[in-house]
């Protein structure tokens, strides 16, 4: 199906060698090596329809990066099967190829001694695109990414944050209904990542592209996707929306009172935990799985007590997804 | 559109050499201090004598000279375009050869091709000066200048071929320097860069039949000089043009492991 990302019980081991340390350890390691088998990505399944975003998230070393390189055909899976639109990457490679779109990070395309256009131009002959095609595209892309700019500059004098935006539009020059994104807005200014971040949700909801997104930057997350999948040891931890993840990681709130005189013992309501005391200021936080929201939890402190000051934290992405991970740990250990 | 994406791609070298003029200067003032050192030193080295290892004066200095030229054909400033294989491992970038309707052994053929034909240029360039100036003499027939044309065409496919091996060598050892450096030293050396190879001893000769590196220059250029004689290029272009087709295939090879290598030397 056009468009369309489907993963099933993707699985990719590397073997390695163990280096011993010290000297004869690595004479040792020369003669005799210890073999290892790492399992970057182990039994993943997961789908992503035709034109939507889904953010696939974890902490370094999740295998993450993994997973987008046998999608986008680089790697073959140990085990498994994944097709995105319709054509098996890793076994058709050209096919592949010109469905897909891809951005690594701060690793750049571009040919480093030629104008950024004429590196666009390799590329349209490369993909067979039609000028008329690549002149409108080129257009479009400029009304929102201020290309021309810089784009007859070298593109070893771009900043990176004009070459990333350079990056993104070579990687959608040749209308690709897939788009891989690999922590595309690392090292950006606050800036440039609003405009990638509006380019990405013209994309998604004007061309209707699909777009597997991976990031550690939560707001990115919050501004562009509808759906995350958190991997973590190479496993799939979770798979939902925003919302499901904040119902089941995000009650980290926190309740800061000052008590009046009085309330020298202090005995929380059912579902809330004191969880700091320094004379009349308190900090109240949730007490397992049956915790009150933040709202009840306020409610229920100023029933009891009679306060004088009174604020609440909530949790942002970025402490929803460090419990979520935190989470995930003892789970991956066990496999 | 395949002969678009062809010139192109093979542009890529040229067009980035046009834009850094201070490159091409840098070319032009190397290139000139080579052959006049060159036709000196071989000027003074047969300045009391008449024929040395079978060669005449003018043999010798036109040999020298149009090793000079040939050897520019592939000593491209490709590190500063940042488009080597040993660059793309180390950047990480490699991958973008693998996410493209093109197979990485063509887009690296079609770039090496370009770099020829730029190279090519500046030696044609070099050889019409040097020519117009007497340095270098004239082929003796037009027949051993079509010959020397063949034989220069093949040589340049066999070095392509060695070069290609060494990148190859990236995707198992990230690094090929070492090896780099010995084999600029062993090409210049054996090719009869450094001097013709009718120099050296008859073992050292032979030694070289074994390698492919006398098939890049000392071939053709031993045929223009009239060293080699028409009568046996025959045997000589067959010796080059089965380098050729042995370095083909083990590349073909090694291109098709290098895929499965991608991932764990290119991060």
């Amino acid at each position: 199906m056009i468009g369309s990302i489907e993963v099933r019980s993707l699985s990719r081991s590397f073997h390695t060698t163990v280096r011993r340390p010290g000297f004869a350890g690595t004479l040792r390691s020369l003669v005799n090596p210890e073999r290892a088998v790492k399992h970057a990505v182990s039994d993943i399944s997961f789908d992503v329809a035709p034109g939507e975003l889904l953010a696939l998230l974890g902490p370094n070393g999740a295998g993450k990066s993994t997973t987008i390189k046998m999608l986008t055909g680089i790697l073959t899976p140990t085990s498994g099967e994944a097709r995105v639109a319709g054509v098996v990457p890793y076994e058709e490679r050209e096919r592949n190829a010109r469905n897909i779109g891809a951005v690594f990070g701060q690793r750049t395309q571009l040919w480093w001694d030629l104008p950024v256009k004429e590196s666009f131009a390799i590329l349209r002959d490369i993909y067979d695109v039609p000028k008329d095609e690549h002149t409108a595209r080129l257009r479009e892309f400029d009304d929102i990414l201020e290309l021309s700019a810089f784009w007859d500059t070298r593109v070893r004098h771009l900043s990176l944050g004009q070459r990333v935006r350079c990056d993104l539009a070579a990687a959608l020059l040749h209308d690709p209904p897939v788009v891989f994104l690999d922590e595309p807005t690392i090292g950006m200014d606050v800036v440039v990542k609003e405009q990638v971040r509006e380019f990405l949700r013209h994309q998604v909801e004007e061309r209707g592209r699909t777009v597997l997104l991976t990031t550690h930057d939560m707001t990115e997350v919050e501004r562009l996707a509808e759906r995350v999948v958190l991997i973590n040891h190479g496993r799939l931890v979770l798979d939902g929306s925003l919302d499901e993840i904040r119902r089941k990681f995000g009650s980290t709130w926190q309740v800061r009172a000052t008590l009046a005189d009085g309330h020298t013992d202090v005995v929380p309501p059912p579902g809330i935990a004191l969880l700091r005391q320094d004379g009349p200021q308190v900090v109240f936080g949730p007490d397992g799985p049956e915790a009150p929201t933040v709202h009840q939890a306020l409610k229920a402190v100023i029933e009891r007590y009679e306060v004088t000051g009174i604020a609440i934290d909530e949790a942002d992405l970025e402490d929803v997804m460090r419990v979520a991970y935190a989470h995930a740990e003892p789970a991956a250990e066990g496999v | 559109m395949a002969v678009l994406h062809a010139w192109r791609t093979a542009r890529v070298t040229p067009l980035g050499e046009l834009h850094a003029p201070p490159r091409m200067t840098a070319v032009l003032v190397r290139l000139t201090v080579q052959v006049v050192l060159v036709a000196s030193l071989w000027s003074g080295l047969y300045a009391n004598t008449g024929a040395k290892a079978g060669m005449s004066r003018e043999q010798a200095i036109t040999y020298a000279v149009l090793a000079v030229l040939a050897s520019r054909l592939r000593e491209l400033d490709q590190f500063a375009g940042r488009d080597t294989v040993i660059q793309h491992m180390h950047f990480g970038t490699i991958v973008y050869w693998y996410l493209r309707p093109l197979p990485p052994a063509r887009y690296h053929a079609l770039r090496a091709v370009g770099e020829q034909v730029y190279g090519a240029a500046w030696a044609l360039a070099g050889y019409a000066v040097c020519l117009a100036a007497g340095v270098v003499e004239p082929p003796g027939s037009a027949a051993v200048a079509g010959v020397f044309v063949l034989s220069l065409l093949l040589g340049q496919l066999v070095l392509y071929h060695v070069m290609l091996l060494l990148d190859q060598m990236c995707f198992w050892t990230v690094r090929n320097t070492a090896a780099m450096l010995i084999l600029i030293f062993a090409q210049n050396l054996m090719s009869g860069v450094y001097a013709p190879l009718w120099f050296f001893p008859g073992w050292f000769r032979t030694l070289s039949t074994f390698l492919p590196f006398q098939a890049t220059l000392n071939v053709p250029l031993s045929l223009y000089v009239g060293r080699i004689q028409l009568s046996d290029a025959g045997g000589q272009l067959a010796v080059q043009a089965g380098w050729v087709v042995l370095l083909h295939l083990f590349t073909r090879f090694l291109w098709r492991r290098a895929a499965r290598r991608v991932i764990s030397q290119g991060g």
